[in-house]
């Protein structure tokens, strides 16, 4: 029971842990970075939102409402052609790694 | 009468939710029009096309087109982002100019449309991106009847669609003809889809002409088979040493 516990905390830590590292590949793999800039930090227009260090339930209610279409202003149509590439799961990776950028 | 002024509100609204999310100018008559000209030789795009693009500038420029098109241009098999590399540059940058003019509906590049102000810099990323050999793997119809869907594809392809876009698919560079040799099946699909339906805007009528009698049935089987084609020379050779095919 003990080794069966030990073995499921690792697997947690193992899969829990490259949260950042997976965060930061989907970023860049889903073309968030052509718009956002490098970590976030350097949007390509400035009606475009920094992204680092935002909060992470607010990014990913951000992103599922434009994927969704619930968002649909300002210039989420840009956005929405794109959100097609991500799943929820990735959405949250996505924000879970911004929202630790400094 | 208050759906009267229901409806004149939502109208008055129209231009403020155009320009917001908008393309950079104002949304332009297109095929819809019965004014519409294709490929009016006016604007930014006559004096990009004058001017001798500088692959090595270019290259600098794409950068930030690189971000979604990738690097190599393959951009995505699913067909989000077209492959470009190889495309004639007059193409590219009648696509853009059209974008940025408000003629080709396609928000995800407005901003980018919106940086790439500059004709010469237009002339330059374009003479980059048609500079760079055409990625040998790209998608591909999928389907476990690929063979019958090519087969039937090439007999429609080559009844009508060769005349304008060649054998392999090459396209005509003086004429504004796209290659398709390398395309993703998605992507030309969704074209040929959007322009026969009017939702490509700044479609040559001639060709909405020739693509109105196809069902989609027909479409698949056509985008299969321009899939399929390639242009010997253009494609990249494997290894990293083949980067670009054609030097200008």
């Amino acid at each position: 029971m003990k080794t069966k516990l030990l073995f499921a905390a690792a697997l947690t830590a193992l899969t829990s842990a490259p949260v950042l590292a997976d965060g930061a590949a989907l970023y860049a793999e889903k073309t968030c970075i052509a718009c956002h800039g490098k970590e976030g930090k350097k949007p390509l227009t400035a009606t475009y939102p920094k992204l680092s260090g935002q909060n992470a339930a607010y990014l990913e209610a951000q992103m599922l409402d434009i994927q969704s279409g619930t968002r649909a202003n300002g210039s989420s149509a840009a956005m929405k052609g794109v959100m097609h590439l991500v799943s929820a799961s990735e959405i949250k990776e996505i924000a879970q790694y911004l929202s630790k950028l400094k | 009468m208050k759906k009267f002024l229901a409806l004149a509100f939502s109208i008055a609204l129209i231009p403020a939710i155009c320009t917001a999310g908008g393309p950079p100018a104002a949304i332009q008559a297109g095929i819809e029009s019965k004014d519409y000209k294709w490929n009016a030789q006016e604007g930014e795009k006559i004096e990009a096309l004058k001017l001798k693009g500088s692959v090595k500038d270019g290259k600098e420029g794409y950068e930030v087109c690189g971000a979604c098109h990738l690097p190599s241009g393959a951009g995505r098999p699913d067909g989000t982002f077209p492959q470009l590399a190889g495309q004639h540059t007059t193409v590219l940058i009648k696509q853009m100019a059209d974008i940025r003019a408000g003629l080709r509906d396609n928000p995800t590049m407005y901003p980018f449309a919106k940086e790439l102000t500059d004709a010469q810099e237009l002339a330059n990323v374009s003479a980059y991106i048609e500079s760079l050999c055409i990625p040998a793997v790209h998608g591909m119809y999928e389907g476990t009847d690929a063979a019958k869907q090519v087969a039937d594809g090439k007999a429609m392809y080559e009844k009508e669609c060769i005349e304008c876009h060649k054998a392999n698919g090459e396209g005509v560079k003086d004429k504004f003809y796209p290659v398709l040799a390398g395309q993703h099946y998605k992507y030309l699909l969704r074209q040929m889809t959007e322009i026969r339906d009017g939702h490509r805007r700044n479609a040559n009528p001639d060709m909405v002409k020739i693509i109105k009698k196809y069902d989609n049935t027909q479409l698949v089987a056509i985008s299969a088979y321009q899939a399929s084609l390639s242009m010997p020379g253009s494609t990249c050779k494997a290894g990293p040493a083949a980067k670009t095919s054609k030097k200008k």
